[in-house]
């Protein structure tokens, strides 16, 4: 297959320069916590209690219904807190660092040789809940077989590291993990970068693929979307090439590497940054030392589809800390009945909204599908394979009402409901 | 998190911007006749704007200011009061707000005027426009294409039937002008216009055949009165031309993917 570019988007190369000067500092935090991702619901079953103390790696909690799931200590540490809702589901789970503590030891005996073990390792070492799923982008069902894996090793948010610098000098690393990621599935894996040499891309059964430089070519659900279209029937993974590359030392090795490359950008900062933290990483001790004077938020993730947030999110790679708005608007009756009375907004058509959506792409209808909220047409323009961070640079440009990327969100889960009945 | 400022009326005061050029070459060479027809029209379409802001909540918009540059620039001359305050209401109304307000509607409500206009007053006299304003359009497309405002498909595609035709000799100078400056100013409106790429190639070239048609076998209409008709047909036929590229590029995906 041949490579390709696509032809429009968001430059965001000065967040990326601004970056490149960065000297990757390693900082782990005094606390740390596991957090749902984005939209994620999950319901656990823990295995240790507050006050324990756990190993960097060490399962604390397995998923309700599927107990070979695990969810792991992000650090070596004492569990301070466990909050779960009602029906065991996670808010968050809170540890506090402890020095000196031990690495947990995975057996990985057989894992590169048969699929099976694979799968059990990827489930027990909480990578397993790294991999994202197209359609829905839950973590994939315990007995889930994709179509298509997508490794990403491109990232072209605003702001975020070059996911090629998370995994220089750990190239053995990656190549082991990637390869033993072909043995998940019959069909394609796909390894997205922008232009030049990526380890791995030489591999059998690997599709290198160029990604543009603008954003969003660098996220998966453009190429899913182009290459290999997401169908609740043949699922697609996609995978960052950091997460790859920890398999490849997991399988090595027998644990799992202690840091994660995380970005820190935003108006509230003197300077970017560029850490080695641990995962759930606390985000204010991460930005604590750069951060400038004043009212500020941070988000975990971009400023286009990040979400306020204490601690890093799974998925995120990078934090954004702004500057906050101070000024409120007056409320008025009259005013309110003007912004409420006709939702959605309407969309005008511009070079912009074709942008966002990375060029060739009907754009305004499939906006259009969305707001009515017509699942088939939307379908047929293959929302499927979309995720909400896909439609978030739509939502920036458009300044849609309601965000786009929670009427897809609506869309997904409606499908969501039809297929499994949930 | 953050949000851009590309609403609806960034996009409408942009569209205006655009339009400037035009809107001044053509005040200029007007005078204080054609101040005070871009008064009543402003004032007419700003009336209904607020009638709906305040019977139907809807949020009254900067495009009003472009349906009202339309009809002044492109409505018959010897047209009474009457005809003016009428036309311009029916197509404010019927043409925009009755849809939800600008953004919802299906064709331009400026071109909905004029052809109500055309048809329901025939005999009145249209106006011609002086070569200088006609070189006005091409800043003002060019910066529609630049803010992105514009659909750069729509006019290339009218721009390569109209030249060629003019070359040939098949339409005279004014038709020429009255149809570039209708381009602009009416065709290329990016909620009326076809959306998708190949669709809005269709729509120029069916904007600019139609126009080439007419100077071509309706021999006694006026430049600017053909080329609103052209611009009523091509803006109806918008919807159906994205509708086939939406098809085609679907029949492409379902081919690629199974």
């Amino acid at each position: 297959m041949h490579a390709f570019s696509f032809p429009s988007g968001l430059d965001t190369s000065p967040e990326q320069v601004a970056l490149s000067t960065c000297e990757a500092v390693r900082l782990i935090t005094e606390e740390a916590a596991l957090t749902p991702a984005a939209g994620e619901e999950i319901r656990l079953e823990t295995v240790v209690s507050e006050g324990h103390v756990v190993d960097q790696g060490q399962p604390i909690a397995t998923l309700h219904g599927s107990t070979t799931i695990s969810i792991v200590a992000p650090m070596a540490g004492r569990i301070a807190s466990m909050e779960l809702r009602p029906g065991r589901r996670l808010v968050q789970i809170v540890l506090f660092r402890e020095r000196g503590g031990d690495r947990h030891v995975f057996n990985t005996k057989g894992a590169e040789a048969d699929p099976g073990v694979l799968r059990n390792l990827l489930q027990q070492s909480g990578i397993w809940r790294l991999v994202r799923s197209r359609p829905f982008g839950a973590m994939p069902r315990v007995d889930e077989h994709p179509a298509a894996i997508f490794v990403m090793a491109s990232d072209s948010r605003p702001g975020s590291p070059d996911p090629r610098l998370a995994i220089q000098g750990r190239e053995d690393a990656f190549e082991r993990g990637l390869s033993a990621l072909t043995t998940l599935t019959d069909g394609p894996v796909f390894l997205v970068a922008s232009k030049g040499k990526v380890p791995g891309d030489d591999l059998r059964r690997v599709t290198r693929l160029t990604s543009g430089r603008l954003h969003p070519m660098g996220l998966a659900g453009l190429h899913v979307h182009r290459r290999f279209p997401a169908t609740p029937k043949a699922p697609i993974w996609d995978v960052q090439a950091e997460v790859v590359a920890n398999l490849g030392d997991l399988l090595a090795t027998g644990l799992l590497p202690e840091t994660l490359l995380v970005s820190l950008t935003g108006t509230a900062l003197r300077e970017p940054r560029l850490v080695h933290c641990q995962a759930g990483a606390d985000l204010r001790g991460l930005s604590r030392e750069v951060v400038e004077p004043g009212p500020h938020v941070v988000l975990s993730g971009s400023v286009l589809d990040g979400a306020s947030a204490h601690w890093l999110r799974p998925r995120d790679r990078q934090a954004s800390v702004i500057r906050k708005e101070t000024q409120h608007e007056r409320s008025h009756w009259f005013r309110n009945a003007l912004r409420t009375a006709s939702r959605p907004l309407p969309i005008i058509p511009t070079a912009a909204l074709n942008q966002s959506f990375g060029g060739n792409f009907p754009a305004a209808a499939f906006v259009r599908a969305l707001a009515a909220g017509d699942i088939e047409t939307a379908t047929k323009f293959g929302a499927l394979s979309f995720l909400e961070e896909d439609l978030s640079l739509a939502d920036f440009v458009t300044a849609a009402d309601p965000p786009l990327s929670r009427q897809l969100r609506v869309l997904l889960d409606r499908v969501q409901d039809e297929e499994f009945g949930q | 998190m953050i949000r851009g400022l590309w609403d609806r009326e960034t996009v409408a005061l942009l569209l205006l911007a655009a339009l400037m050029p035009v809107a001044s070459a053509w005040l200029w060479f007007g005078g204080t006749e054609a101040l005070l027809r871009l008064l009543l029209t402003l004032t007419v379409s700003g009336i209904w704007h607020f009638v709906f802001m305040i019977v139907r909540a809807q949020p009254p918009s900067f495009a009003g200011a472009i349906t009202a540059l339309g009809v002044a620039m492109f409505a018959p001359q010897d047209l009474g009061l009457v005809a003016m305050l009428l036309g311009i209401s029916f197509g404010t109304v019927m043409g925009e707000l009755v849809f939800g307000g600008w953004g919802r509607n299906v064709l331009n409500p400026a071109t909905v005027t004029l052809a109500f206009l055309g048809f329901g007053y025939p005999g009145v006299s249209w106006p011609d426009f002086l070569l200088p304003i006609a070189w006005a359009a091409i800043p003002t497309a060019a910066l529609g294409v630049i803010f992105g405002v514009m659909p750069v498909r729509v006019i290339l595609g009218a721009v390569v039937i109209l030249m060629p035709a003019w070359a040939l000799g098949l339409q005279s100078q004014p038709a020429l002008v009255g149809a570039g400056l209708v381009l602009v100013v009416l065709v290329s409106d990016p909620v009326a216009s076809a959306s998708t790429r190949l669709g809005g190639w269709l729509n120029g070239l069916t904007y600019g055949a139609l126009v080439v048609l007419f100077a071509i076998h309706w021999t006694d209409a006026a430049a600017v009165q053909l080329a609103v008709s052209a611009a009523l047909l091509a803006g109806l036929a918008a919807p159906l031309l994205d509708e086939i590229a939406i098809t085609l590029w679907i029949a492409r995906r379902t081919g690629r993917h199974g």
